[in-house]
């Protein structure tokens, strides 16, 4: 007769229920009060926790968004505009920056950003002299108005192909 | 100013550094001071901003008791609150309100503005309150800016100087014998 | 899994800079078998054809090859800032093996755990922060107000 389980119960390390109860009390060690050891009490915050942890991670996404736009709306109102124009403007001015990078520079590189906000600024004007009907780029002057590199492409593909 | 002049103790120093704006009431809707106050308490005004770092500033407000409400919100603006005993219930008008403490209207709406959380008192706390122009030496010392009003204060006809009214623009003259009625 | 119930560090090098040559942070591997076991036979495969070649291939590991009397064979890998790593090879072919002390030797010793960025850097600014007087004009316009107090106190 071979006796195989032998050597697997000398290395028993304690019944199951021991070990699954370390598996939920590990993820409630840093919880507050009673919850942090009693088993009853963690498995339920434990699935709350998950639960929220779930939820977070795709209400994460949404709050960094909100509060990069403040930190721009912030940084943008220093310099005498509003947030709308100057994003509206830089994405007319073809500056692929978004909106985690604009609030990363407003805080590391504050001067970066200020002269993103005049480039915004001036552009801004351009817009309005040329909606005036005034003559916006003066001639023979480098103007920041910007068209679309293939402004029948973007339309119609075909037309190009063919 | 480069990093290498700052040590990063300083540099921590300088960005969450609290700095203290005054602004003038005189004349302005309540409305208007208290959401530019919220803003500045809040700390929204800087790029640093996070709802929970605690970089508000200081605000200074002065003259509430030359508020302007328009229309006809003085009489018909009704302030409610409860004492919490049966029959408690208090109603004021804005003005009764303004009467009693001319810095209260101007304290409720940046209550009201403020978020409600942990930080709401901390944030009123630095808001600072002044009916008139007297203000403690040690508060005029820690200003650093005065922000722009929201309205432009209009001048009253006895503020004009006869000069100034003579060569107002007139569309016909008063005859001599005109009767006002 | 929680974000806060779990250990985690910002992404760092283990020479806290980004310059200089590769230095392998595996100093020392000791392979722990036994002579006769059954457990032990990939490691004893190992040892006959690889582990001279791969002593050979990496001057600056230092290989013990200690046979003991074990059931359960295992690989100490020692690092340079101090961790030790002990990897029970039980049951495993040599081929395992040896991807294992690949796997041991390409590690930096630092803990396995999430990082909370895939980026990071000691000095995030160039110009300097931001700080509340970075915009504001040098006249500040307090000369206004100071003006206005000192007519106050003049009437």
């Amino acid at each position: 007769m071979v006796f195989l389980s032998l050597s697997r119960w000398i290395r028993s390390r304690g019944p199951d229920r021991y070990w699954r109860v370390q598996e939920v009390l590990k993820h409630a060690r840093h919880f507050r009060g009673r919850k942090n050891r009693c088993f009853r009490l963690a498995v339920r915050s434990v699935r709350r926790a998950f639960v929220f942890a779930t939820k977070a991670r795709k209400a994460k996404k949404r709050i960094m968004r909100t509060l990069w736009i403040s930190r721009i709306a912030a940084a943008t109102r220093e310099h005498g505009m509003k947030y709308p124009a100057l994003i509206h403007n830089l994405l007319k001015c073809q500056v692929a920056l978004n909106r985690k990078v604009l609030s990363d520079l407003a805080i590391t590189e504050p001067r970066t950003f200020k002269s993103l906000a005049s480039l915004a600024k001036r552009r801004r004007e351009e817009g309005f002299l040329v909606a005036l009907g005034d003559k916006g780029e003066p001639e023979g002057i480098f103007s920041r108005i910007v068209h679309s590199q293939f402004p029948d492409a973007t339309l119609n593909p075909e037309s190009v192909a063919a | 100013m480069t990093m290498a002049s700052f040590t990063k103790a300083a540099q921590q120093w300088a960005t969450f550094c609290r700095s203290w704006y005054v602004i003038d009431a005189t004349m302005q809707p309540p409305g208007k001071i208290a959401s530019i106050c919220s803003v500045h308490l809040q700390g929204k005004h800087k790029p640093i901003y996070h709802a929970l770092s605690d970089c508000g500033d200081h605000v200074v407000v002065l003259n509430t008791k030359h508020i302007a409400f328009s229309g006809n919100k003085w009489e018909q603006k009704v302030y409610s609150s409860h004492t919490g005993y049966p029959g408690g219930f208090k109603q004021v008008t804005a003005a009764q309100l303004h009467l009693k403490d001319p810095t209260a209207i101007i304290k409720l709406a940046v209550y009201g503005m403020l978020p409600r959380n942990l930080l709401r008192r901390t944030m009123m706390q630095r808001l600072h309150i002044f009916p008139d122009d007297n203000i403690p030496e040690d508060i005029i010392k820690n200003i650093t800016e005065e922000l722009p009003q929201p309205r432009i204060v209009p001048k009253r006809l006895n503020e004009y100087t006869q000069e100034e009214k003579e060569s107002f623009p007139r569309l016909w003259t008063m005859p001599e014998d005109y009767r006002i009625k | 899994m929680t974000s806060r119930g779990t250990p985690s560090r910002f992404l760092k090098s283990v020479l806290q800079n980004g310059v200089g040559r590769y230095v392998c942070q595996l100093k020392r591997l000791s392979l722990v078998f036994s002579k006769d076991s059954a457990n032990s036979l990939g490691v004893r495969e190992f040892i006959e054809d690889g582990v001279v070649d791969f002593a050979r291939q990496n001057p600056g590991i230092v290989v013990y090859v200690a046979p003991e009397k074990c059931s359960i064979p295992k690989i100490v890998a020692e690092y340079l800032n101090g961790t030790v790593k002990e990897e029970p090879v039980n049951r495993k072919t040599s081929e395992e093996i040896r991807q294992l002390i690949k796997k041991l030797s390409d590690q930096s010793g630092l803990e396995v755990i999430r990082i909370r960025k895939p980026f990071h850097t000691d000095s995030p600014s160039i110009q300097g922060q931001w700080h509340p007087f970075v915009n504001r004009s040098p006249s500040l316009r307090v000369q206004r107000f100071v003006k206005e107090k000192s007519e106050l106190e003049s009437s």
